[in-house]
């Protein structure tokens, strides 16, 4: 019988025996694994919708109506040579008008009655989505500001930049208390392992008296732990599906048509993965350190 | 095949359990290892399976210090070693089978080889008829007799046993000398701690006599 055999049986035995505090221990990692996957899910939709706002981010450049075509010209050739910048189009006054008419015909009267065109021409500028909503466009805004024929620089990103802040706290937070979640889980777990060693004591004193490796006196502890963490984040990853397919179909899509952003998707594989041996490889070193016990 | 040099065990603060100890058992000898209570008898035994290490001098078996031997390297040399206990140390939950195989189970022998030779040295030590008992349905004698099996299981080169008939009544204990013997006869190198000077006349062989940690030479020489 080889080791990895003989280890997984004990581990299996000794889970049977350990009965409630083992349930107790799996329950601790599924919560645990449960903050960690809800906070890796909502993370991942979060990241999406961010991806999509700050494509969608624009920086508008307002042309004086007295702009000679060489400034408009210059100002072009500027923004097409800076990093940040991933195309600059150029409207002119009267295809502002023709969207604004497009946009909101119920108020095509507003801009009929005024006689002249009140829309000036302008650049609109896409930033690369690494670039939006920091410093670098704050530097674009200023620099582009202060040239001749510019009118007037808008750029929405500042909550955009404020969001990007909040989700990297909330990431930050979140993955705090995963994290203790899962260090109070590994405590559970060495606990249930130390205890089932503590039963088996008269058998892993006669296993180092006839001289058993080590890997069979410490092996079966450490399989018990693998198998709880992987068990727990299992059962988490369950619920998670749970909850998912339930508020894919109800929440979602509302929340999805509200932000204009796709709608909500399920953890990747990398995401699955992470859960799975994230559990398997929290369970297995609580049962290396409990099994440190015996010596 | 077992020499201790100037060995000194002391516990707490420096009370000597064994003082500057000085014996040789050769390879294939049976002794008894005897004195009163307090003596060191169990202590040697426990410094011979190196449950403990000496405070001073050396231990060696097979020509080798004990002391140098690394974690892994005690673990082997154990598995040379057959220990039988004055409480029979049968786990509760087990058989009688399951109890002696367990040993070659948690050396990685295969399972055929597992139950043959199990088979096999408790049918040796007349237990053949109680297989899938449990410890608490057997006498005390027959307990003992199983610990036996599971300390020749692994065919070890030496068997060292701590008052093996302390538990047991005159007529079982000899039943269990005769095993030793037997033991013996086969070559390997028998070590009995005893206080049962009874038992050491009619079995008479080489007697270690320690007092107070010291070994007082062999009062009773082999008939």
């Amino acid at each position: 019988m080889t080791v990895v055999a003989y280890a997984f049986e004990e581990a299996w035995v000794s889970l049977k025996r350990s009965g409630r505090s083992a349930l107790v221990s799996i329950g601790t990692i599924a919560i645990a694994f449960l903050t960690l996957g809800g906070f890796l899910l909502v993370s991942v939709n979060v990241q999406r919708a961010l991806d999509r706002w700050l494509e969608a981010a624009e920086m508008s450049v307002y042309l004086l109506d007295t702009a000679s075509d060489d400034q408009r010209m210059a100002i072009e050739t500027f923004l097409q040579t800076q990093p940040g910048v991933a195309a600059v189009e150029y409207v002119s006054k009267e295809r502002a008008l023709e969207r604004f008419r497009a946009d909101f015909p119920e108020l095509r009267d507003v801009t009929e009655g005024v006689g002249e065109n009140p829309f000036p021409s302008a650049l609109e500028v896409r930033l690369r989505t690494e670039n939006a909503g920091d410093a670098a466009a704050d530097g674009l805004e200023r620099d582009v500001a202060g040239r001749p024929g510019v009118g007037d620089v808008r750029y929405d990103r500042k909550w955009l930049a404020r969001l990007v802040g909040l989700v990297r706290t909330a990431r930050f937070a979140a993955g705090l208390v995963a994290a203790i979640l899962m260090l109070g889980a590994a405590f559970t777990v060495a606990a249930v392992v130390r205890l089932s060693l503590y039963a088996r004591r008269d058998e892993l004193e006669i296993m180092q008296l006839v001289g058993a490796p080590f890997s069979y006196i410490r092996g079966p502890a450490i399989v018990e732990g693998l198998l709880l963490g992987g068990t727990g984040a299992a059962v988490a990853l369950i619920a998670i599906a749970i909850l998912y397919s339930t508020l894919a179909g109800s929440v979602a899509p509302n929340l999805a048509g509200l932000t204009g952003t796709a709608p909500v998707r399920f953890l990747g594989p990398l995401e699955l993965a992470i859960i799975l041996f994230g559990g398997v490889g929290v369970g297995a070193a609580a049962g290396t350190v409990a099994s440190r016990a015996v010596r | 095949m077992i020499e201790t040099q100037s060995v000194a065990k002391t516990y707490g603060r420096g009370m000597y359990a064994l003082r500057d100890l000085n014996l040789k058992i050769d390879k294939g000898e049976f002794a008894f290892l005897t004195g009163p209570s307090g003596s060191g008898k169990s202590t040697l035994l426990r410094l011979l399976l190196l449950e403990e290490h000496p405070s001073e001098g050396q231990v060696i078996v097979g020509g080798r210090n004990l002391s140098d031997l690394t974690r892994d390297e005690i673990q082997a040399y154990r598995r040379t070693v057959g220990f039988v206990f004055q409480d029979f140390k049968l786990i509760a939950t087990k058989t009688v089978f399951e109890n002696v195989s367990f040993v070659l189970r948690v050396l990685g022998q295969p399972v055929e080889q597992q139950r043959r030779r199990t088979y096999q040295v408790l049918k040796w030590v007349g237990l053949q008829h109680r297989l899938n008992a449990l410890p608490e349905e057997l006498s005390g004698g027959e307990q003992q007799r199983v610990a036996i099996a599971r300390a020749l299981v692994n065919e070890p080169h030496i068997v060292l046993a701590d008052e093996p008939t302390g538990n047991l009544d005159p007529d079982l204990s000899l039943e269990i000398m005769n095993l030793f013997r037997d033991i013996n006869a086969g070559g390997t190198t028998v070590l009995v701690a005893t206080h049962d000077r009874e038992l050491i006349k009619w079995v008479g062989r080489r007697v270690i006599q320690l007092e107070y940690g010291r070994h007082e030479g062999t009062p009773e020489a082999a008939p």
